[in-house]
């Protein structure tokens, strides 16, 4: 899974998501995309989970590229816990994504079976996602 | 190559506020510049700029606006577009001479099928999307065309092996690669995976077969 090699601090304050994608919104390295419709954290785990989805669609001869990182730590108190004592502990690693980010992008020379492994990866991602391509029409 | 004419509004306020309300309108703000000319700020009905966007030229059409009684040759050199609703929301025009040469980004496109690499469970990855040519107003190309349908796994095409037309020159180096032909990490870890699943199929299907005959020896010894 994503992580970090190393962190200048170990837990972060949460933020606020606001507005739409500064960058990357547009598909760059390959033919199609997913595009991000919603704010959204997205952990290492649904980034890989999508990506497998992905690859084990398409089987052989297509590319895949991961656009995001996870490189916010998300901390969480043991359960039965009573409040104070601190903030918890950093349990796992999210991507903050706003909309119109292309999380990940494909070259697969068949569209169709791209767009299945697309369908197949959004189903991973807890935030509303669409398939792009490199080619729009105005 | 297509020529195109459109006419437009000068004046416009700038500032967000102000843009807003002209696209609420159904116009696009856009600016002119070049040719060491002061910008104009202008704004163009979204309808006519459409179709002048949706010829066989796409973007790099070249376009003729009417600015105050004044004709500008001009070539698109920027075009935003809404991250989410990806509708044009401001267009650059780039003001050109039309005996003068320029830069323009001409699109590649890659057709057929290379069945040499997709058999072989390739594929071809395409690193460069499009090519800056230098050329005269009047000769750019709508989009530069390669045929890999006789492209073999590990060769590629370099910037030199396109067909451009004649007056054009590539920007870029004549080695830089367009397209490759490549198995992918992921396709040999599924070749490997494959490969490891079938000899261990094998090795089953061989210890079974020893089974059974140990099986049936004991059998006769019983008998």
């Amino acid at each position: 899974m994503l992580m970090p090699k190393k962190d200048k601090h170990r837990k972060q304050h949460r933020g606020r998501t606001k507005g739409v994608s500064k960058g990357r919104t547009e598909v760059t390295y390959g033919d199609f995309g997913i595009q991000a419709l919603e704010p959204g954290w997205i952990t290492a785990r649904q980034i890989e989970a999508a990506r497998i989805a992905m690859t084990r669609h398409i089987k052989r001869g297509g590319k895949v590229w991961i656009n995001v990182f996870p490189d916010k730590p998300v901390t969480q108190k043991p359960a039965e816990t009573r409040m104070g004592s601190g903030k918890g502990n950093p349990e796992h690693w999210v991507a903050v994504v706003k909309p119109g980010k292309v999380m990940f992008e494909l070259t697969y020379h068949d569209e169709e079976i791209a767009r299945g492994a697309i369908d197949r990866a959004i189903q991973k991602l807890p935030i509303k996602a669409r398939f792009v391509s490199r080619e729009e029409a105005f | 190559m297509s020529e195109l004419q459109l006419s437009v509004e000068t004046g416009r306020k700038g500032g967000t506020r102000p843009a807003r309300r002209l696209r609420r309108e159904g116009k696009i703000p856009a600016v002119v510049y070049g040719l060491d000319v002061d910008p104009i700020p202008i704004a163009i009905e979204w309808p006519a700029l459409r179709a002048a966007l949706t010829t066989d030229a796409g973007i790099n059409a070249l376009i003729t606006l009417e600015i105050e009684g004044e004709d500008h040759l001009t070539l698109i050199k920027d075009l935003q577009r809404h991250p989410v609703r990806r509708d044009v929301i401001h267009v650059d025009f780039y003001r050109i001479r039309a005996d003068q040469e320029i830069e323009v980004n001409i699109p590649i496109h890659l057709i057929g099928e290379a069945l040499a690499v997709t058999r072989a469970d390739g594929m071809v990855d395409q690193t460069m999307y499009e090519l800056i040519i230098l050329t005269k107003p009047g000769n750019v190309p709508d989009e530069i065309i390669v045929d890999i349908t006789d492209l073999q796994l590990g060769e590629s095409i370099k910037v030199a092996d396109l067909p451009l037309p004649d007056g054009a020159s590539a920007v870029a180096d004549p080695d830089d690669s367009v397209a490759i032909s490549l198995i992918t990490r992921s396709t040999r870890e599924a070749m490997a995976r494959d490969l490891a699943a079938e000899a261990e199929a094998e090795a089953e299907e061989a210890d079974e077969e020893a089974a059974d005959a140990d099986g049936d020896d004991s059998g006769d010894s019983e008998d």
